[in-house]
């Protein structure tokens, strides 16, 4: 008992919040990404070098095995930064960080999970993905145009989206046949369609396409976005309520009007 | 100087937290006071109906917490009164998306901005959604309706306010704790089909700072998005309205505690 007791002061155990870099991977090259990441540690030496990096895999469109893995992140610390785990991801990642003995920094880990056998990545209407690591994201709503993987076809998906739900097309198009209800996302970073009702949010070129649109047989949304230009519907204008509509860019202007 | 941060929570859902919340934050507005109500209840979120502002959430709690947006940014400026702002939750996210760091920070950045007060509505339950809601309270409303099971719950959360809060850990003196007895049917009490008011003082110890009649009111306000406390012809608005009073300090009899007497009309042709 008194032993029990006097081990309880030998460490104080808490949850903090740090500021870390993620390296999001774009393509599984050891080399490529040594190279990159080093002309980055000697651009900004006080920022990055021995920095503490965390390795998102969420972007490649298949997970890599273990051996390009342990290559990737052999090329992080030779590049002169400090992996430290591997960021976000499914059940897969979830897997192979153990295999790696890694920790997963993934705080939601149910949000990526691919909704129809794609691979998904983190997204929030507030939190676009940037193109380059930073150690702690500004509030920044528009997003850095990304270069595309080139996918093709678009995503679909069947039946109603539920509130609190969030679908994710990433690098396409998404199609959905069912209703969006109020408080769920469809996100997309190509266009929408949408062959049912709208009543919560869509958000259309989600990388920075402004060419993006969307799409929507019965127009009752709380709000639309694309390439980070939004608009929220406190009224819905009486001349598009429950119209087919389709939404898109005019220079900084986010235009809707009925098909 | 810092914002009163009050907590309404019951661990039993379905009580009536949110519509407490959405007219205590209401109330104390109206006296002029700079208020903020939060939705802590991610992933079921709910306040921003009742409160009526649903169509405006565009930044939430979440964003906050995670850096993605500013408080500014996500406040919703109440429709009826300019001193009174909702911060809603994410229905896409679930409660693990709060840390304790995140609320500081957020209820830290609301006494910046000179809140008088911040009314943190409490998911149900007693995890960890519920447990960041009371964490950094100084004053607590516990929403008890007059049947056994809340009471029990109730019981338990008192516990926890005494416990597992800042001020508790600190020692900084406990959290002001207030019963708030809501679905009050006294017809039903005098049946002896519900707990009467003294029965659940007795039950725990503290004494009620209001008494909400159940009211049909309640249901109507809630889906119109105008919060109870603003029907004025209302019982449970008017109780509100004493409740209010009582929580800034003001002594006010309590009413609506009798079943109302049935008129001749009434007893002849039913009512």
């Amino acid at each position: 008992m008194n032993a029990k007791m006097d081990a309880s002061d030998a460490c104080d155990l808490r949850f903090g919040q740090v500021g870390i870099a993620c390296v999001r991977v774009r393509r599984p090259d050891a080399a490529a990404l040594c190279e990159e990441l080093e002309r980055r540690v000697r651009a900004a030496p006080q920022l990055f070098s021995r920095a503490a990096v965390v390795l998102d895999l969420s972007h490649l469109i298949n997970l890599p095995d273990d051996g390009i893995v342990d290559a990737l992140l052999e090329a992080v610390r030779s590049a002169g930064m400090l992996p430290v785990g591997l960021a976000y991801g499914t059940s897969a990642t979830e897997a192979l960080a153990q295999r790696m003995g890694l920790p997963l920094i993934a705080k939601f880990r149910a949000a990526y999970e691919p909704a129809d056998g794609g691979s998904i990545a983190p997204l929030t209407p507030s939190a676009t993905p940037a193109a380059e690591p930073k150690p702690a994201p500004a509030p920044v709503r528009e997003p850095v145009l990304a270069p595309s993987t080139g996918i093709t076809g678009a995503q679909h998906h069947d039946g109603t989206v539920r509130s609190g739900q969030q679908i994710y097309a990433r690098d396409r198009d998404l199609v959905v046949t069912g209703t969006i209800a109020n408080a769920a996302e469809v996100i997309a970073d190509g266009s929408i369609h949408i062959y049912g009702g709208l009543k919560g949010r869509a958000m259309a070129g989600a990388q920075g396409d402004v060419k993006a649109r969307i799409f929507v047989s019965d127009f009752r949304a709380e709000l639309v976005a694309i390439a980070g230009h939004y608009r929220v519907f406190e009224q819905i204008p009486k001349d598009l309520e429950g119209q087919s509509v389709q939404c898109w860019l005019e220079g900084d202007k986010l235009l809707i009007a009925r098909l | 100087m810092s914002a009163e941060i009050i907590v309404v929570t019951s661990g039993k859902g379905g009580v009536g937290k949110t519509t407490t919340s959405a007219s205590l934050a209401t109330g104390l507005a109206m006296s002029g006071k700079k208020v903020a109500v939060i939705d802590f209840d991610v992933g079921l979120r709910n306040l921003d109906l009742i409160m009526g502002c649903e169509r405006r959430v565009v930044y939430d709690f979440v964003n906050v917490v995670n850096g993605e947006a500013t408080i500014k940014q996500s406040l919703i400026k109440d429709k009826r009164y300019d001193n009174l702002y909702v911060l809603a939750a994410s229905q896409t996210r679930d409660k693990d998306a709060l840390t304790q760091e995140g609320v500081e920070k957020v209820l830290d950045d609301l006494s910046k901005e000179e809140f008088e007060y911040v009314i943190c509505d409490s998911p149900a339950g007693i995890e960890k959604g519920a447990h960041l809601a009371m964490y950094f309270a100084d004053h607590a409303v516990v929403v008890v309706n007059p049947e056994v099971s809340s009471v029990r719950d109730s019981d338990r959360i008192l516990g926890l306010l005494a416990s597992k809060t800042r001020r508790a850990e600190r020692g900084d003196g406990a959290i002001t704790q207030h019963l708030l007895l809501t679905r009050y049917n006294p017809a039903r009490v005098e049946q002896g089909e519900m707990l009467s008011v003294k029965d659940v003082e007795e039950i725990l110890g503290i004494n009620v700072v209001g008494v909400i009649p159940e009211s049909e009111n309640v249901l109507a306000a809630s889906n119109s998005g105008v919060p109870v406390i603003l029907d004025e012809n209302s019982l449970a608005g008017q109780a509100y309205r004493d409740t209010v009073a009582r929580i800034l300090g003001e002594t006010r009899p309590m009413r609506f505690l009798d079943a109302p007497k049935k008129g001749f009309f009434q007893r002849v042709f039913g009512g």
